[in-house]
C-alpha cells in the first residue's frame, strides 16, 4: 500500500497522541487507586440500611490527625446526617455513602468528587479540603420530584 | 507496461495536512485544558 509522505506524518502524529493520552490515563488511574465499580462489591441490603453498620450511625468520625470518615446515607430526598459537616482546613475525608432507596448522585461542587450512589452498593471517595469555605454536596442523578432539595454542605474552616 | 495508476502524480495533500494538524492542535489543547482543570480541583 502506498502512503503519501504527509499521510504517514499525520498517522504517526495521531497514533502517538492517542498513546500519550491513554498512558497518562492508565498511570493516573493506577496511581490514584481508581477501580471499576465491579471491584467494590461492598453490598448492603438497601431495605436494612438504617440497621446495618456503619450506616446505623451516620456522621463524621475522626480516624486520624486531619483524617475523617464521613458515613452517609442518600435517600429521597436528602442526605443523612442532615446537618452541615464541619472539618478543619487540610482535612482528608473518606466518604462512605450508600442509598436506602433509588439511585442518587454525590457531587461536591468545585471538586472532582462525583459518584453514583446505587442501592445495595457502598460508594467510596476521598477528598482533601485544602481551601476553607462552604462546599455544597448535591445529588446529581435525577431521583424524583424532590431531587432539587437534596443538598447539604461541608464547612471547611 | 506500467499500470495507469502508476502514472498518476502524487496528490497535493498540503492543505489536508494543515487541517489535520489544526484539528490535532485543537484536540491537544482541549485535552490539556480538561486535564489541568482535573488537577486543579483534585
Amino acid at each position: 500500500m502506498h502512503l503519501h509522505r504527509l499521510e504517514k506524518t499525520w498517522l504517526k502524529f495521531g497514533i502517538s497522541m492517542l498513546a500519550v493520552f491513554l498512558i497518562v490515563l492508565g498511570v493516573m488511574a493506577f496511581s490514584m487507586g481508581m477501580k471499576p465499580p465491579s471491584e467494590h462489591h461492598h453490598t448492603v441490603d438497601p431495605t436494612k440500611v438504617a440497621e446495618t453498620a456503619p450506616f446505623d450511625n451516620p456522621g463524621l468520625n475522626q480516624i486520624g490527625k486531619n483524617h475523617y470518615e464521613a458515613v452517609m446515607t442518600a435517600y429521597a430526598f436528602g442526605f443523612e446526617p442532615a446537618v452541615p459537616l464541619e472539618v478543619p482546613v487540610g482535612s482528608k475525608v473518606d466518604f462512605i455513602v450508600t442509598s436506602s432507596d433509588v439511585v442518587h448522585g454525590f457531587a461536591i461542587v468545585g471538586t472532582n468528587v462525583n459518584m453514583m450512589i446505587v442501592p445495595g452498593e457502598v460508594s467510596h471517595v476521598t477528598h482533601t479540603f485544602d481551601k476553607p469555605g462552604e462546599y455544597l454536596i448535591l445529588c446529581n442523578e435525577y431521583c424524583g420530584t424532590g431531587h432539587e432539595f437534596m443538598a447539604i454542605t461541608i464547612v471547611v474552616q | 507496461m506500467p499500470k495507469p495508476e502508476d502514472k498518476k502524480e502524487e496528490p497535493a495533500l498540503k492543505g489536508t495536512f494543515a487541517s489535520v494538524m489544526l484539528l490535532g492542535a485543537f484536540i491537544i489543547l482541549t485535552w490539556i485544558g480538561v486535564f489541568a482543570l482535573f488537577m486543579a480541583r483534585n
